[in-house]
């Protein structure tokens, strides 16, 4: 089963690891991944720029806007994702505790298959 | 027809015989697998053009070991092994269904996990390359072949035995040989779209895998199940990738031949041996595929089937599976009572399953609204984007007209007494 792990960020996550303790934390990280590749769970997973960094598209009367800035102001933003194909959503959630920092929601991909009924 | 493409038939067919005579002499499963790569891409090469040998088995094996013992003797560090491989007696011509036997129980070893079985089942037994198993699941070329060498390193470093298992793990070995096909199966039957063709040929690689197992008891009961329920895949989706329900099913299309073949290996395994938990579930569609029109079905039986795979191997599923069987041969109440008792449990909190059966059983009994709602909770909780669009078409289907006169339709669905 695929599960999607959104890893959240607030504004001392990003200090967090340019602190001293920033190392230690990298390399945590850095273990998740490599365990996580070795195991062949690992599909993919990226880091996001800073959210001011964002531009979000809206539809304004029926014709899609640019504009600056994330969607909704929020203390924590979407910064990252793993994706990962498991056994389970017990193992899932056990990858998103082994993560240096939370919040992080596992969430479920919607599959093409399905069975009749 | 042209000599290349029955060159690669046949030796799709040969591979996993002379992995297993070359695994059972040698032991090291990686260094065979390379060894015999190279044999059949000289194979394939020469056959097209010079003819097929012989004793095409032989010449596999022959070739293969030959390039073992340049592999070892080219790797100094090895050279003590090169004479222990040299020392070694010519390989009896061992029978060949066994060799592949064993292969099947040496990728499925319960050490491994499952996807790595399944991976490496694929690869070594089934033939097909990492890209194509990569594709069938769906995941990167990378993420598939990592499970394949984390497979071979833990065979390695398990000392894991290429050897007939003992009469003490004997059954347990084969049952996990059995899942393993189960799985393949229904990560292909349930595949309605997506790269359709390599999905679609994951069903039929498993059933071609089970046909290579002795036929009898549960392998038998598998390859039935198997049968039965892949005889209905081109009934059960619309041309646009809808599911359709068993029910509305047009069994016209259903594959006639794969269900007699179905019917007549569980028929077989059922009176010969003791009753395991395929051989009831391939019983249970050999039922459905008997009934002319869905109306006719044997709901008592399957009902009654349902009572004995519970026996055999209880489980919630099953339990749930058997409240939809007693729905429709004693009334949806008495369905929706197993149904209220699996609730009470917490076996299957929040599996949409559960939602879409009591939603069904509801609907029966001409409760739309909680059938509705219901439907809708089935709809949500689903990670299967056929099977979501199925249950919002039925929960709208009961929300956009109110019951008309209520009575008259509903009584025509309902048992009588309901």
């Amino acid at each position: 089963m695929k599960y999607m792990l959104m890893i959240y960020d607030n504004a001392d996550t990003r200090d967090l690891f340019s602190s001293e303790a920033g190392q230690e934390l990298m390399a945590q990280v850095n273990r998740v991944m490599d365990d996580l590749t070795e195991s062949g769970e690992l599909i993919g997973g990226e880091a996001l720029a800073d959210p001011s960094e964002t531009r979000t598209v809206v539809r304004e009367g029926g014709v899609p806007v640019a504009t600056d800035g994330p969607l909704a102001e929020a203390k924590e933003h979407f910064g990252g994702y793993l994706l990962v194909d498991v056994e389970s959503v017990d193992r899932a959630v056990e990858i998103a505790m082994s993560w240096p920092h939370q919040p992080i929601e596992v969430r479920p991909l919607m599959n093409a298959g399905g069975t009749e009924m | 027809m042209n000599r290349r493409g029955d060159t690669e038939r046949l030796l799709r067919e040969l591979a996993p015989q002379a992995l297993g005579a070359l695994v059972r002499r040698h032991r090291d499963f990686e260094a065979c697998e390379d060894a015999l790569q190279e044999a059949l891409l000289a194979a394939a090469d020469q056959w097209p053009r010079e003819g097929i040998p012989d004793n095409p088995h032989g010449w596999l094996v022959a070739v293969a070991t030959r390039r073992l013992i340049d592999a070892v003797r080219s790797d100094e560090a090895r050279r003590r092994r090169e004479e222990a491989l040299a020392a070694e007696p010519v390989a009896p011509p061992g029978p060949e269904v066994d060799d592949t036997l064993s292969l099947l129980l040496l990728c499925c070893h319960p050490a491994l996990t499952p996807a790595s079985q399944i991976a490496l089942t694929l690869r070594a037994v089934g033939g097909l390359t990492t890209a194509q198993i990569a594709a069938a699941f769906l995941v990167p070329e990378a993420t598939m072949a990592q499970r394949i060498s984390r497979a071979k390193s833990t065979l390695r470093a398990d000392g894991i035995a290429f050897a007939a298992p003992g009469p003490d793990d004997g059954a347990a070995r084969m049952a996990s040989v059995l899942h393993v096909l189960y799985l393949i199966f229904n990560e292909g039957y349930t595949a309605t779209s997506g790269p359709r063709l390599q999905r679609v040929e994951l069903a039929d690689e498993a059933i071609r895998l089970a046909r290579l197992l002795p036929a009898e008891g549960e392998a038998a009961g598998l390859l039935a199940l198997m049968l039965l329920t892949n005889a209905r895949r081109t009934a059960r989706t619309a041309p646009d990738g809808a599911l359709i329900p068993l029910a509305e099913q047009d069994r016209s299309r259903w594959d006639r031949a794969a269900i007699d073949e179905g019917v007549a290996l569980v028929s077989d395994a059922l009176v010969r041996g003791p009753v395991g938990a395929y051989q009831l579930q391939a019983a249970i569609a050999a039922v459905h595929a008997e009934a002319p029109i869905a109306q006719a079905t044997d709901w008592p039986q399957i009902a009654a089937l349902y009572g004995l795979l519970e026996r055999v191997a209880p489980g919630p599923m099953v339990t749930l599976n058997r409240a939809v069987a007693v729905g429709m041969a004693d009334g949806p109440r008495a369905g929706l009572a197993i149904v209220a008792e699996l609730d009470r449990s917490g076996a299957l909190d929040g599996h949409h399953r559960l939602d879409a059966v009591r939603a069904h059983l509801l609907e029966l009994d001409g409760r739309r609204e909680a059938a509705r709602a219901a439907y809708e909770r089935a709809a949500r909780r689903t990670t299967s984007l056929p099977e979501q669009r199925y249950l919002r078409r039925r929960a709208l289907s009961l929300s956009s007209t109110p019951a008309p006169a209520a009575a008259a339709p509903q009584q025509r669905r309902s048992p009588p007494g309901a």
